[in-house]
């Protein structure tokens, strides 16, 4: 029954998502994340070189694109109509000016912002007329509606462009994870305001663990594997409010320890929670003397040590809370021993 | 029904995320900011479908609106389709509208918002910029990234995604003066101004200056802590 639902519930989520064998798949317009590029650079970085050099896929972007503003939205410092004449401003540039019909966003929100414009103006009308109407009286712009996934009004996260890819980088890889337990933590703004438009769903997201199985990971399950890592907006953003994040981060590795104390990779597929679910272990450590020693790995990081790339150099592993050496021992990734950790992390 | 249900109910968030909720509690059991604060989404609910303006107009005035996360962990599990996280949205913006948000220590927390995120956006077209991130306001990231932040530049060379370049594109760029033209023109036009210009009227009303109002920003900026300003 258990599997039955499963693979029913998987059958209702399927999203098409071209390869790069596939018509449309090796050219993609990509909108970078504000989150990423201050939270964590290296991650976008690792992706880029990935996405390019190993794929082989044209990557355009525009100078002039912004931030899609929905940390400002779910901040409260925006409207939706602002979020909806910026959104289509952003895509305008991307089809007009670089020529682009498939887009795909760095950041989970930006997916979920950019999904709920469209979903919008599809539902209703009046919503359509006004952002065509401010963003021409605004911006001189045409309005463009991108239809990514199976032709209808789309666009899609980039993890679910390594996931379509994930056979030809498993191909790739130097290193497996066959032996290494392993779990997901897909961001909720991935998966939870929209989980039609999820890879898998809310209930049963193939994203991240698509990508784990193509690799040779073990996927464990845990009882909190669905919370929120509790970034938040104003939450994360303001020290005041963080035991709101430490909260939630103390809740799941807790669980996930009990459950697994053996699985210390999770991966994860948004930049708040790349960062904060590492970084609050650090707080949890210091407050409660409690390790849990997990390491967070965004998707295009692990991809990256899995295919060769330097963990420090390319995938940025330096600026971690948790050390991520145990977890390269036991994957078997070499880095330089006669350096001491410190040295690995600060190069300058 | 009242004047602030009434406005309520023409925004389309609020009607895209209330389809007659039944108050069986899933939200609740399944939020994360319920389980930390004193806060449910059912209560929220529950208040805005009284349609008594007295209890909106003191949801508004409280802290409960503003401990949402935004996570929408509501909206993937509610049988009825509903998304608490929307209704929050509305309510939010209502608050800063009539200047309710003032009222509560969380709600105040709005100056600090509009000051970063939505400063950010107008001057460098962003929301975040990795000078935020800063070690002080985020200790726990930790000895590691206090050393990144003192060599920003080199360490973003290093790992091949370099800052501030001009007319290029990449992380952290700067975006070209004309498309910032167009993105300050459009959030003029569609309210975002406007509704920064409320957090600041806002504050300004309730701290007695704009002296104090920068007093308030100052604490936070220092202490990271805004409740270290005493409201008198």
């Amino acid at each position: 029954m258990k599997l039955a639902g499963k693979n029913q519930a998987w059958e209702r989520h399927q999203k098409q998502v071209p390869s790069v064998d596939e018509p449309g798949g090796n050219l993609w317009g990509c909108f970078r994340s504000c989150f990423l590029q201050s939270a964590a650079p290296y991650t976008e970085g690792v992706a880029y070189k990935i996405l390019k050099n190993d794929l082989g896929i044209e990557l355009r972007e525009a100078p002039g694109h912004t931030s899609c503003g929905a940390i400002g939205y779910h901040g409260d410092v925006n409207n939706l109509e602002t979020q909806m004449v910026i959104a289509a401003r952003n895509f305008s540039i991307a089809h007009y000016e670089q020529g682009v019909d498939n887009l795909f966003s760095f950041c989970v929100t930006s997916f979920a912002n950019y999904t709920e414009v469209i979903k919008l103006w599809e539902e209703e009308p009046d919503l359509l007329e006004y952002t065509e109407k401010t963003l021409k009286e605004t911006t001189g712009r045409e309005f463009w509606i991108p239809h990514v996934s199976g032709g209808r009004p789309s666009v899609v996260h980039a993890s679910d462009v390594f996931f379509a890819n994930r056979h030809k980088l498993a191909e790739k890889a130097k290193y497996s994870l066959k032996g290494i337990k392993a779990t997901d933590h897909v961001g909720c703004h991935y998966g939870k305001i929209f989980p039609g438009e999820a890879m898998g769903g809310a209930e049963f997201p193939q994203v991240l663990v698509g990508l784990l199985e193509a690799f040779g990971a073990e996927i464990v399950d845990y009882p909190e594997r669905r919370h929120c890592c509790g970034m938040g907006f104003r939450q994360c953003a303001f020290p005041e409010n963080r035991d709101y994040t430490a909260g939630s981060v103390y809740k799941k590795l807790a669980s996930l320890k009990e459950a697994h104390p053996d699985c210390n990779l999770i991966l994860t597929n948004c930049p708040g929670c790349t960062v904060f679910m590492d970084a609050e272990q650090g707080t949890i450590k210091e407050v409660l003397e409690e390790e849990f020693n997990v390491s967070i790995l965004d998707y295009a990081q692990l991809t990256g040590l899995l295919l060769g790339y330097d963990p420090f150099k390319d995938c940025g592993l330096n600026a971690k809370a948790v050390p991520v050496e145990p977890l390269l021992d036991k994957i078997g990734i070499p880095y330089d021993k006669s350096k001491t950790a410190e040295e690995r992390r600060r190069p300058f | 029904m009242g004047k602030l249900f009434n406005e309520l109910k023409q925004d389309i968030l609020y009607q895209h995320g209330m389809n007659a909720c039944l108050n069986c509690g899933v939200c609740t059991a399944v939020c994360p900011a319920a389980e930390f604060n004193d806060y449910s989404p059912r209560e929220v609910m529950n208040i805005v479908q009284s349609e008594d303006d007295e209890l909106i107009e003191e949801l508004l005035k409280s802290d409960k609106i503003w401990y949402c996360g935004q996570c929408f962990s509501c909206k993937t599990r509610c049988p009825r389709g509903n998304s608490v996280a929307s209704v929050i949205l509305a309510l939010r913006r209502l608050a800063i509208h009539y200047g309710y948000f003032a009222e509560s220590e969380k709600g105040r927390q709005q100056l600090i918002a509009k000051r970063v995120f939505g400063e950010n956006m107008l001057k460098r077209g962003y929301t975040l910029l990795a000078q935020n991130i800063s070690p002080s306001h985020f200790p726990e990231l930790g000895e590691n990234w206090e050393y990144y932040y003192d060599h920003m530049r080199e360490m973003r060379e290093w790992w091949g995604v370099p800052m501030d370049l001009e007319n290029s594109p990449g992380s952290h760029r700067m975006i070209p003066e004309q498309d910032m033209e167009e993105v300050r023109t459009i959030y003029q036009k569609t309210g975002a101004v406007s509704l920064m210009d409320a957090v600041e009227k806002g504050m300004e009303k309730k701290l007695g200056s704009k002296a104090e109002v920068e007093k308030y920003w100052q604490t936070w900026l220092e202490t990271g802590d805004s409740r270290n300003y005493e409201i008198k």
